[in-house]
């Protein structure tokens, strides 16, 4: 017991090695110091968890993102385009997160051949007034194939097809895209002819500017595609009224066109009619006619024999019953006997007489 | 000893960092570098990546966008082949073809060099462009017929003059797409232009007009002409009908043949009767049966009178 008294004496001598007298002071400052250092260590242990952090990303669900890792793309081939979800890179300068909009549906407005307005005029209706001329300074328009001049502008939709070459092939696609649009206005604009862009054949000219746009775009190889083109034109505002008029005019004329469809109409209607009932009562006529020809045959048929028999009698009969029947339905009926010295009376009639004149006398009879 | 360990790793974090930005630079994806040795240049990179240098004022790098780059001209004013006074724009998607023979061109860093060379490219634009529509008329510019427009093929034109130019001067850039993003007339011919349009306008309402009278008269008296037609087609067929039934009719006539005297006196019988079927004034005297039979009766007349 004793030995390992001793042994163990001689081992916790140091800590309990009597302590050096120490001021107030120095123990402050060792105590912040010691403090400070552990201040530092945490804040080096939130550095790095900071530092591992910043590396982490994620990618939105419109968006692909390529890590450019010392400026060159990581991955190969399609592998170099990361979907959505959580990623990792290396902190800055080793890696570069570039974020590349791909299902999101961008839009450029084309406005080089659109009169000098704003949005907000255009919304409150507080546009200036045109004035006599363009200014090309701040007017834009375009010049149609029958060198007339009208306003025209478009908004393209289109999705990015292919990311790498939009974002690293162009410092700026989308404006190469709307240029590709306004040169696509004035192209257009340039084979069609005023009335065609206006009234004549719209949808035509809009279909027109999309595919000389596609072409601009495919030909640029902006990858990109269209997916939509919406194209407005107007006239000049100084020829509103004008070009209002023609307008009316066009209206009349179909309107003077379609009351002569229905006065053609209602004639041929009618024609055809009158040509049914022609053609009917015809029929009819002849039906009838033939019908009472054959009647009378057979009425003749009957009364030949009769007739044959006594040819007088039948006749005084026949001419008899006749005259009954006719003096039944006669209206008027006038006998003049015969005159004394057994002649026949004489008798005048006068039939559609003209009525005497008023300052004549009227004759004795 | 901790503490030791720790500020020697600090220090060499902070060593390594700058070595790192005194020796390495990276050339991004689009982008070239050249590498100059007390300015002159030894060495072009196109690879993206992390390459070695020495620091300055040894070594200096110049980056540049590889990309294609976009510039538009002046609106200015050009003379047609027709001597017609015409304002365009052209857009150009240019790029560094060369970046050594473009950093000996236009010297500096990008933010002084690119100005510098859209001003040189602006001046070949213009006179490029000057030169090509002088060879052009106004009618190559618009038109209806597809096969006379010459829009494009002007744009290509004013493209190789341009493209023929930066090649010839060694300026390290080329194009790669050019075209018109404006087109228009001084503001004067506008103004005449308008003046036209109305005019034309004008001339399109009174072909409206006439042209619907015309068209309508053209219904009307075909529509007139066609109903004639039509009630004349009838009046043949109604002809052509009754012509079936006389002669239907006539068959019967060999029935009136058997007696003549018969036949004729029953004619004349019926025709009498249908005569006088309605609103008749009938006037006779004692000759015609069967009145002959007031014929000798004693009358009020003086003569007759016993």
């Amino acid at each position: 017991m004793s030995h390992e008294h001793d042994h163990t004496h001689p081992h916790e001598h140091p800590a309990t090695a009597p302590v050096m007298p120490e001021d107030a002071g120095s123990q402050a400052l060792a105590e912040a110091l010691r403090s400070s250092f552990v201040i530092v260590k945490v804040a080096m242990v939130l550095m790095v968890v900071a530092f591992f952090g910043t590396c982490f990303f994620t990618v939105g669900p419109s968006e692909k993102a390529v890590i450019l890792r010392f400026g060159k793309p990581v991955g190969g081939g399609q592998k170099v385009l990361l979907n959505s979800g959580w990623h990792w890179s290396y902190p800055y300068p080793i890696d570069e997160v570039v974020r590349i909009p791909i299902t999101e549906i961008q839009k450029v407005t084309s406005t080089t051949g659109w009169y000098a307005t704003t949005p907000e005029q255009e919304l409150s209706g507080e546009e200036l007034p045109a004035g006599p001329s363009l200014n090309p300074a701040v007017d834009g328009y375009a010049i149609t194939a029958d060198r007339n001049i009208v306003h025209t502008r478009a908004t393209l939709n289109y999705h990015i097809d292919e990311p790498i070459k939009y974002i690293f092939d162009f410092v700026s696609a989308s404006n190469s895209i709307q240029n590709a649009l306004d040169n696509a206005l004035l192209f257009t604009a340039a084979q069609f002819t005023v009335d065609d862009i206006l009234t004549r054949d719209v949808a035509g000219f809009q279909d027109a500017v999309r595919q000389r746009v596609s072409d601009l775009v495919e030909q640029d190889q902006l990858g990109v595609v269209i997916d939509s083109c919406q194209v407005q034109s107007i006239a000049p505002r100084q020829l509103k009224d004008v070009f209002a008029q023609v307008t009316i005019a066009r209206q009349n004329q179909g309107k003077q066109i379609n009351n002569a469809n229905t006065y053609k109409d209602t004639k041929l209607l009618a024609a055809a009619g009158q040509a049914s009932a022609i053609t009917n009562e015809a029929a009819a006529a002849s039906a009838n006619y033939v019908k009472y020809v054959k009647a009378d045959a057979g009425a003749f048929n009957d009364l030949l024999p009769k007739f044959e028999s006594n040819p007088n009698l039948f006749v005084q009969q026949r001419l008899v019953e006749a005259m009954s029947l006719a003096l039944t339905n006669v209206q008027d009926k006038i006998f003049f006997s015969t005159r004394a010295d057994g002649k026949p009376r004489e008798l005048r009639l006068m039939l559609n007489r003209e009525p005497p004149a008023q300052k004549t006398a009227p004759a004795n009879p | 000893m901790k503490r030791n360990t720790l500020i020697v790793l600090i220090g060499a974090v902070l060593v390594i960092i700058t070595a790192l930005l005194l020796f390495v630079f990276q050339v991004r994806k689009s982008e070239e570098a050249v590498v100059t040795t007390f300015g002159r240049p030894t060495r072009l990179i196109t690879e993206p990546g992390a390459y070695l240098k020495w620091p300055k004022p040894i070594q200096n790098v110049y980056k540049y966008d590889q990309r294609i780059q976009n510039f538009e001209d002046k609106f200015s004013e050009n003379y047609t082949l027709d001597s017609i006074t015409l304002m365009t724009s052209v857009y150009v998607g240019w790029q560094i073809s060369d970046a050594s023979v473009f950093l000996a061109t236009f010297p500096g860093e990008s933010a002084v060099s690119l100005p510098n060379a859209q001003s040189k490219l602006e001046g070949v634009l213009r006179s490029a462009k000057s030169a090509v529509i002088a060879r052009h008329p106004l009618s190559d510019f618009v038109n209806a017929n597809m096969q006379d427009l010459k829009f494009g093929a002007i744009e290509s034109e004013i493209e190789q003059s341009v493209q023929s130019q930066l090649s010839t001067n060694n300026y390290g850039i080329r194009i790669e797409f050019l075209g018109f993003k404006k087109i228009g007339l001084p503001e004067n011919v506008t103004q005449a232009v308008f003046d036209r349009m109305r005019a034309d306008r004008q001339r399109l309402i009174s072909l409206a007009e006439n042209e619907g009278r015309k068209q309508a008269q053209i219904i009307e008296s075909s529509a007139d002409s066609e109903a004639v037609r039509t009630i004349a087609n009838a009046q043949a067929v109604a002809t052509g009908i009754r012509a079936e039934g006389e002669a239907e009719a006539a068959k019967t006539l060999s029935t009136f043949q058997q007696n003549p005297d018969l036949a004729i006196f029953l004619l004349r019988i019926n025709a009498w009767e249908q005569s006088l079927n309605q609103r008749s004034t009938l006037i006779f005297d004692e000759r015609y049966p069967p009145f002959d039979l007031f014929r000798n009766l004693p009358t009020n007349s003086p003569g007759r009178q016993p």
